[in-house]
């Protein structure tokens, strides 16, 4: 974490590019602020002269010119707030853009920690909360102190008591805020926390409708609804009453301020100290100064937001990737052997994933990889393609420790394809290319040829996918990803249960089409269902986190006593050399 | 039923808070007027040299504002009730009708959550501010009427001068309210844009990282994110300009009072006092016109907020989005949890399908089923994706909402009327293909509702998730997390499927269980199954399904082979 020094540095590093902007922005708030005095002035002198005696045409005049300035005064705020939100959005965008890229170099360890919903809140709805803070919160704190500062100008030259007791005023009404802030943020948070349970649980609710309709389970849905919306009555008479308390304070205040405003004045015009029409305009700069301190407290809120999320933000871009990319060895070029020595991985604690891991694939080879549920397949597949770093021990490719080589050739040479593939919401092109502009179209079709998926190339890859994937079955979803990785050519492919969500028709299009993928490539397959094993060269039984078994498959197999053959028997999912009778089913 | 009279039903859900509220409030409104009066006879006696006069006014104006504020005081809470009050009794509404098991209650079910969502956040925040309109309405009428009376009195020209920035600011709320609406929508899209791609890159960054792909991702995404930037300017600055608008409209009339008084005052008819009173009110005279305005704009949103929650409910009927029902959510309520209402339990003996079809709009569905379940067998399911399987077991127990179904399913040989009422526990039970838990604990997500502990130890041990169980450290009282995503893929599936045992169902409907589970695993659960003697109903692709099966059920492109 961030401390609070390097924090306000890094806040004006985010803010430097846009400076000029900024500096634009503050003189014309100057000036709108200069109007907005002015206008109690003319009415002073209106009633000055009045007081006195004048003339009709005079004061005419003069009310013409407080129209006008009123007007001027309505163009510059207008004009303050086009370009205060233009440029908070210029320079918040630019936040974005940095913590998207910032998070998606994260590790996999973070990712899985945080949700998609918890970082677009973080990415985006963090950022949203500091650019409405920049242009709302600032052009009007920076009026308010113009109006204050330059109020206490006029009444000093008026008569320095009245300068004296604006001051006061002022001061005692911020103090008010200042003070009973935290306490009302800190209800107002809590309620904003409640009604985050509140629709989080609806949502779900939703999501999970089928289940609970299915399960009779509505009077208990209700009843947790229930609960939480009398949470958020709780919570938000809380709120209410927080806000209430400073609501007497500011309130209060301003109309002390004109009682007072009143009093003294009567005493000094009386005593001939000041005018009638000075004492209008004291009136009328009391009646002014309520505005900002009114909008003090409405906006308490998105200051405190926006002082929380830029905190966040910075604390976000503070976060180092656990995993360094500084290699810079390249492998050769072709297939990749794949090695591990002595390779343990754990996570921290005692509960050790992977033990002493020694394997050795030759360049070409494939090899099927299987175990129970938390054997540490997946977790034999992360590490080879670097998503996460072993505890001790060295993985090489092509005989290069993989943490000297450089993430982009990594990326270009090991591809993934997982079992549960993201489906993006965009084009079928973006879906294979994700958002990459140069693949041609053609490339993209015929990727997708080569996957199985002529029907979706000749449906046109332009067409919309639907967000979630809506429009592809899990199968198609599998053989979409097969697709991206044949687009990138690379030189080791790891299958992750790819086959999992298929049914046994689909499988064999998939399997044709992970024979052509593969030919010529390092191919590790992770897989339930033997049946996807029956062409890999080797095979690797893992269990517990150690390899209790690795040879050839066709060894394996004929060898009665193997555990691999055990579990070829259990699943009688395929006798040895013959076609797995779950593929007869229609 | 007209906009007016729905708004008027939600507001008398709990009538004393929002009684309450709106008196106070209105007579929250009647104080201005009484304290710029006394300003005006304060300045009149300043500019006399009346001072003990003025000390006494001075007076009256503390008492007056501590009267005003203590009325609001009482009025914003009673108010704040109020308004939790009725957002929640639409918010109760619509889920009820989302969660309910067929019976008279139930509504279409909504096809995705996070949309729907909105229905009960925007939706329900639109019909509640229509209803606040109305008191601010009705608080300016009195506070105009007022002061009309006394700037009447004092200058009768000038007070109706007044009359032409006032309606400019009703007629530009009007304007710039539905304009904002419109922006604020296309803003809402845009960042729904970013939002969803944001979603769906982290969802995916380790494929996106592992692609190689984040430098075109980002690129992308600086196209969103500029797209909004102008959709969210346009939205904030007019949002801020109507704002500017009424602040600049008292500025305004303050200047053309002076311009329409400037002979009176160089007359000295006109007094320093007069001006007074008018400038104390020019800042509360635009709330009116402004609310007057905004109402004109809400009220078509509100009828849009209406048809858009109809959807949710029973029949689409729009009155069933404000019936009355018991909430008790006040602060001093008690609530007592309502015991679970499910049918009697008839224990079966056959069930027959009898010519089940069920049609989507797009052309896919089932046709003509039939087949029949023994008690005590196991029935296995099985063909390619899209031939229908899960289709046909959501027309069976009477989920398929959204396709037009038409045939029969008996139990012991009586037609059931109401599928989705009748077939659920102790009758009969469902795992989806991908079930959905949610953030509670393991124990509550199985129950959903109230078990002893004997059901639930048994039920883990026959969905083969024990273990797990065991090895956590609350066991089942370990919290899962958001949509039960701390639980692996199978370990939900298995929770999801002793969540459909607890009961002891009579018949147990299982959608493809193979995919999250592995062989050994499946085994196991099949023999557990068969062992306890349960009626079961499952999808399947695996031949150790096959083997065991009663009957095998192969469906192709919506029809039983």
């Amino acid at each position: 974490m961030a401390t609070a020094t390097s924090r306000w540095r890094a806040l004006a590093a985010l803010l430097r590019p846009d400076a000029g902007r900024w500096v634009g922005l503050g003189a014309l708030i100057a000036v709108g602020s200069g109007l907005i005095l002015t206008g109690p002035l003319i009415v002073r002198k209106i009633v000055d002269l009045a007081t006195t005696g004048t003339t009709t045409s005079e004061l005419a005049r003069l009310a013409v010119l407080f129209l006008i300035v009123a007007i001027a005064s309505q163009l510059i705020n207008m004009a303050v707030a086009w370009m205060a939100t233009v440029t908070a959005w210029h320079t918040t965008n630019e936040i974005r853009i940095r913590l998207a890229k910032h998070v998606l170099g994260l590790s996999h360890a973070f990712h899985r920690q945080h949700t998609p919903g918890e970082l677009i809140q973080r990415v985006d709805g963090d950022v949203t909360s500091v650019s409405d803070f920049m242009g709302r919160v600032i052009p009007r704190a920076a009026g308010a102190l113009f109006m204050v500062v330059g109020m206490i100008g006029v009444l000093i030259v008026v008569d320095w008591r009245l300068a004296v007791g604006a001051t006061l005023y002022v001061g005692v009404a911020v103090g008010v805020v200042v003070r009973g802030r935290h306490r009302a943020v800190g209800e107002s948070s809590d309620e904003m926390g409640s009604y985050a349970r509140l629709y989080g649980g609806i949502e779900e609710r939703l999501t999970a409708a089928e289940d609970l309709r299915s399960n009779g389970a509505g009077g208990h849905a209700m009843w947790r609804f229930v609960e939480d919306s009398a949470d958020t009555m709780g919570s938000a008479v809380r709120r209410e009453k927080a806000f209430l308390r400073m609501w007497w304070g500011v309130d209060g205040s301003v109309a002390a301020g004109s009682v007072v405003s009143l009093v003294v004045s009567a005493m000094l015009v009386s005593r001939g100290i000041i005018t009638v029409g000075d004492a209008f305009l004291l009136f009328q700069y009391v009646l002014l100064l309520a505005r900002p301190l009114e909008d003090m407290v409405d906006q308490l809120e998105t200051v405190q937001k926006a002082n929380g999320a830029m905190v966040r933000v910075i604390d976000l871009l503070a976060i180092e990737p656990d995993i360094r990319d500084d290699g810079a060895t390249i492998p050769p070029s072709g297939p990749l052997s794949v090695e591990f020595s002595d390779v343990t991985y754990d996570y921290g604690d005692d509960q050790i994933v992977l033990q002493t891991i020694n394997l050795n694939f030759a360049a070409g080879r494939s090899v099927g990889i299987v175990g129970r549920t938390g054997s540490g397949k997946t977790t034999l597949s992360r590490l080879v393609l670097r998503l996460i770093e072993a505890t001790s021990g060295t993985l090489r490719l092509g005989g290069v420790p993989i943490d000297d080589i450089p993430f982009a050739e990594l990326r270009r040479r090991v591809a993934l394809i997982p079992q549960e593939v993201e489906l993006l919401s965009g084009t079928v092109r973006d879906n294979v290319t994700l958002f990459d502009e140069t693949p041609s179209d053609e490339a993209v079709e015929t990727a997708l040829r080569n996957a199985g998926l002529g029907a979706l190339a000749d449906g046109g890859i332009h067409r919309e996918l639907g967000a979630g994937g809506a429009g592809l079955s899990a199968g198609e979803a599998q053989l979409l990803a097969l697709a991206r990785v044949w687009l990138r050519d690379p030189d080791i492919v790891v299958l992750d249960e790819a086959t999992a969500r298929i049914d046994p028709a689909t499988e064999v299009l998939l399997e044709a089409a992970i024979a052509r993928l593969t030919r010529g490539r390092t191919t590790l397959i992770i897989a339930h269902r033997l049946s996807t094993l029956r062409f890999v060269d080797e095979i690797v039984v893992l269990d517990h986190g150690r390899v209790i078994e690795h040879g050839d498959r066709a060894n394996l197999a004929d060898d009665i006593d193997s555990r691999f053959r055990h579990l070829l028997d259990l699943a009688h999912d395929e006798a040895p050399n013959e076609v797995p009778n779950e593929v007869a089913v229609p | 039923m007209s906009v007016w009279r729905l708004g008027w039903r939600v507001s008398q859900h709990e009538p004393r808070s929002f009684w309450s509220g709106y008196l106070l409030f209105v007579l929250f409104f009647t104080f201005p007027v009484l304290s710029g009066w006394l300003l005006g006879r304060g300045f009149t006696a300043l500019s006399t040299g009346n001072n003990p006069q003025v000390y006494w006014i001075a007076g009256a104006l503390v008492l007056c504002e501590v009267a005003r504020m203590s009325t609001i005081h009482l009025g914003a809470l009673m108010w704040t009730r109020a308004w939790v009050h009725m957002q929640s009794l639409l918010r109760a509404n619509l889920l009820t009708a989302q969660v309910a098991s067929g019976g008279p209650e139930a509504g279409q079910p909504v096809g995705s959550a996070g949309e729907a969502i909105t229905h009960f956040r925007d939706d329900v925040e639109d019909v509640t501010m229509f209803i606040d309109g109305f008191v601010d309405i009705s608080a300016g009428v009195v506070f105009t009427v007022l002061a009309g009376l006394v700037l009447g009195s004092v200058d009768s020209r000038a007070a109706l001068v007044l009359l032409i920035p006032l309606i400019a600011v009703a007629m530009a709320t009007r304007t710039l309210d539905s304009r904002i609406k419109r922006y604020r929508a296309a803003d809402r899209i845009a960042s729904e844009a970013v939002g969803g791609m944001l979603g769906d890159v982290m969802a995916a960054a380790t494929t996106i990282k592992v692609n190689n792909a984040i430098d075109p991702t980002i690129a992308h995404m600086k196209k969103l994110v500029d797209a909004r930037r102008h959709t969210a300017v346009r939205d904030r600055v007019l949002d801020e300009s109507v704002w500017a608008f009424s602040q600049g409209a008292a500025d305004v009339g303050l200047g053309l009072v002076l311009l329409t008084t400037a002979s009176a005052m160089a007359s000295g008819a006109f007094s320093v006092g007069e001006l007074a009173i008018f400038t104390a009110y020019l800042g509360w005279l635009s709330f009116l016109p402004r609310m007057v305005g905004r109402m004109l704009a809400r009220r078509k949103q509100v009828s849009v907020a209406f048809d858009r929650m109809r959807v949710l409910v029973a029949d689409a009927d729009v009155s069933n989005t404000v019936s009355s029902r018991d909430l008790p959510i006040g602060i001093r309520q008690t609530r007592t949890r309502p015991l679970p209402q499910r049918p009697e339990r008839i224990p079966l003996d056959v069930l027959e399908v009898r010519g089940l079809s069920a049609k989507y709009s797009a052309g896919s569905g089932v046709h003509d089923i039939s087949f029949r379940v023994r008690r005590g067998s196991f029935t296995v399911l099985t063909g390619p994706i899209g031939a229908g399987k899960s289709t046909l077991l959501r027309a069976l127990l009477g989920l398929a909402q959204h396709a037009s179904v038409t045939g029969d399913v008996a139990w012991n040989g009586q037609v059931l009327a109401d599928r989705a009422a009748f077939l659920i526990p102790p009758n009969a039970a469902f795992l989806p293909q991908v079930p959905q838990l949610i953030s509670d604990s393991v124990a509550d997500n199985i129950a959903l509702g109230i078990v002893d502990d004997e059901q639930l130890s048994l039920a883990l041990e026959l969905a083969a998730v024990r273990s797990d169980i065991d090895e956590m450290p609350d066991g089942v009282n370990t919290l899962i997390g958001p949509r039960g995503l701390r639980l692996s893929g199978g370990q939900r599936q298995r929770v999801a499927t002793a969540r459909a045992l607890v009961h002891s169902p009579e018949l147990v409907v299982l959608d493809d269980l193979s995919s999250a589970l592995d062989i050994e695993t499946e085994l196991q659960l099949w023999s557990n199954l068969a062992a306890a003697g349960i009626t079961v109903l499952a999808v399947s692709h695996r031949a150790i399904a096959f083997d065991r099966a009663d009957q095998v059920l192969h469906l192709d492109a919506g029809r039983l082979a």
